[in-house]
């Protein structure tokens, strides 16, 4: 502070640059190489072998089109989008409740969504009625209005959004809650239960074009906010208070900012089911290896949990062809595993 | 900025309460206190340990709503100022800082949020005022290394930078010389009293160091039963409020024109 006596008087200013900015880029586009190689091996792996589905590629007939461009294709770009929903809704999490432990599913959307199935498939199962009703919102819809409503129900518990202690707990009861009246429901239903499994244990298998289109779009809605919002979460990592005497709304910022993560995740877990970690994991691989503000991990969460869940499909695909395990397994082993090392080189560190 | 400095030469009140009472639950902190703030000068608050210094300081700052009584600024109620143009006004240091992945730069430059917007576009204006703050506060050198790598002293001195890059008429500082080594504290004295004295800001400031309480233009302290006194270094030396605000005996020595609080540590004979 050799300077301090005339440094209120000086107005000579520099530009601060940021320099993670470089390395963001160049990790950005490795990413993005990723996706495209990931995207163009999935052409290749189904249940057929990879030398007819070179064979496919290199001279296409009417039946190959079909499964190249309108099963495979469609499939990897709707994890793809799906997955990077998933890394935002976490990367937001993180910020809004000032957790690294926090994912998309902590306001009981995973479980509303849960409940929103098994509802519409009994539904289905018990008359006419329900049938069509089923017909005109289908699974889809109903998952995204149970994870809907679990969201509301998690913040009217809370009474609002402003105490974060709150707001996790009331979190976590609505999930225990939900769960708890899906289980019951099973069990008067039994027969549902299969057809459960395949949503409880997340799989890709049911994209269409219009599936990962409805991925993209609910993809570009929600971004725009959360990185519009990026500074507030800046300001909301040096605490509350001092967020709020920056001039922050927080009831606002919370409020946007978890309607993101719920509308993100709800529409993620409608089209490809309850898929765990990528949203915990996708910041964490982020910040592991970059220095980035908020702006620059909400652009690069999306973009690694997007390669993460493409990844995870191919591995799950691949494994034990021409059968496929589901993603979700896959996601929660490799997740799963990559927190346990986190924690050990934690603990290895001091 | 200048303009807002301006409209403070017809009121040198720039930030009041009255009667002002805040309570956790049913535990009072303090009760009735009415203060009125000059710009242009530093007011230290001292005080014993849970006096309530810091729950002053975030009352002022709109942060703890008080049970009864009234805060202005500028001559307005502190309610009724629009969210960001108080934040442009009025800017405030917590006594602990959240631990951070942020740089020192990105810090600093969320002094300039209530200036530049949610969009963060800074411009040439807010690049100025972080620079000033962060040469002003000696942090400019490690403006783009991470927060969490830092010392805890060069945290506060990054903290610091962020109050002044707000560039507000009234600062209120939570202990902002804690973490600091002794010379860093006499720094950033040395630069609240230039801030009072050569830009007009006032500023407040809760500070546990009594010797470099004694060097701001008033004093503000706190007892057990809330305010002792409000006034000059020297009518509360005359009063003896920091004996009665401690329930001990205070001594204080005066040094070269310098107040020094002295240790009485007469069982040892040591003093």
């Amino acid at each position: 502070m050799s300077t301090l006596r005339h440094a209120v008087a000086d107005l000579g200013a520099g530009r601060f640059e940021y320099t993670a900015s470089r390395r963001l880029g160049t990790w950005l586009l490795c990413c993005v190489g990723v996706t495209v190689l990931l995207t163009a091996i999935s052409l290749l792996i189904g249940t057929t072998s990879i030398e007819d589905s070179l064979k496919w590629l290199l001279s296409p007939d009417a039946q190959s089109s079909v499964v190249l461009w309108q099963i495979r294709l469609p499939r990897t770009v709707g994890a793809w989008f799906a997955g990077a929903l998933l890394g935002l809704a976490g990367a937001v999490a993180q910020g809004v409740f000032r957790n690294p432990l926090a994912e998309p599913y902590l306001l009981g959307t995973a479980s509303g969504a849960a409940l929103g199935v098994t509802i519409c498939l009994m539904a289905a199962d018990a008359s006419v009625g329900g049938l069509a009703l089923t017909g005109q919102i289908g699974v889809t819809g109903a998952a995204c209005i149970g994870a809907c409503a679990a969201t509301l129900l998690t913040v009217t518990l809370s009474r609002g959004v402003l105490q974060t202690a709150s707001l996790l707990l009331s979190g976590i009861v609505t999930a225990f809650l939900l769960s708890a009246v899906t289980s019951l429901l099973l069990l008067t239903k039994p027969e549902v239960w299969r057809e459960m499994q395949t949503f409880l244990l997340g799989t890709t298998s049911f994209i269409s074009w219009s599936s990962a289109l409805l991925l993209g779009i609910v993809l570009c809605i929600c971004i725009v906010p959360a990185v519009l919002l990026s500074r507030g979460l800046d300001a909301l990592t040096l605490g509350e208070d001092t967020a709020q005497s920056l001039g922050l709304s927080l009831p606002w910022l919370r409020l946007t900012l978890l309607g993101v993560v719920a509308l993100a995740t709800s529409t993620s877990v409608g089209q490809v089911g309850i898929v765990g970690f990528v949203g915990l994991v996708a910041p964490h691989l982020v910040r592991e290896t970059l220095s980035v503000n908020h702006r620059q991990l909400l652009i690069a969460a999306p973009l690694c949990g997007g390669a993460l869940l493409q990844a995870a499909d191919l591995v799950s695909r691949w494994i034990i062809r021409p059968a496929e395990l589901p993603v979700g397994a896959v996601t929660a082993c490799v997740g799963g595993s990559y927190l346990v090392f986190l924690l050990w080189r934690r603990s290895r560190d001091g | 900025m200048a303009e807002a400095r301006r409209q403070l030469a017809p009121d040198p009140v720039v930030l009041s309460c009255r009667d002002l009472t805040v309570a956790y639950g049913s535990r009072i902190v303090f009760e009735g206190v009415s203060l009125e703030i000059c710009a242009g000068q530093w007011t230290a608050v001292v005080g014993p340990n849970g006096s309530g210094k810091s729950t002053l300081l975030r009352t002022l700052a709109g942060l703890t709503p008080a049970k009864t009584g009234t805060i202005h600024l500028q001559g307005r109620p502190l309610s009724a100022w629009p969210r960001r143009e108080r934040a442009r006004n009025l800017a405030w240091l917590a006594q602990t800082a959240a631990p951070t992945e942020l740089t020192a730069a990105e810090v600093v430059a969320l002094g300039r949020f209530a200036h530049s917007g949610w969009l963060g576009h800074r411009k040439a204006e807010d690049d100025a005022s972080m620079h000033r703050a962060m040469r002003a506060t000696g942090s400019l050198a490690w403006a783009q290394r991470r927060l969490s790598t830092l010392s805890g002293g060069e945290r506060q001195r990054v903290h610091l930078a962020r109050v002044l890059a707000v560039e507000a008429p009234v600062l209120l500082l939570d202990e902002p010389t804690t973490h600091l080594d002794p010379p860093h504290q006499e720094d950033v004295a040395r630069l609240l009293r230039e801030q009072a004295h050569r830009c007009g800001v006032s500023v407040l400031s809760a500070i546990h160091e009594l010797s470099l309480a004694l060097t701001a233009d008033r004093l503000i302290v706190l007892g057990p039963r809330g305010v002792v006194g409000h006034g000059t270094v020297r009518e509360a030396l005359a009063g003896d409020w920091l004996s009665a605000a401690f329930c001990t005996r205070v001594d204080i020595v005066e040094h070269g024109g310098v107040h020094l609080w002295r240790p009485a540590l007469t069982e040892n004979g040591a003093s």
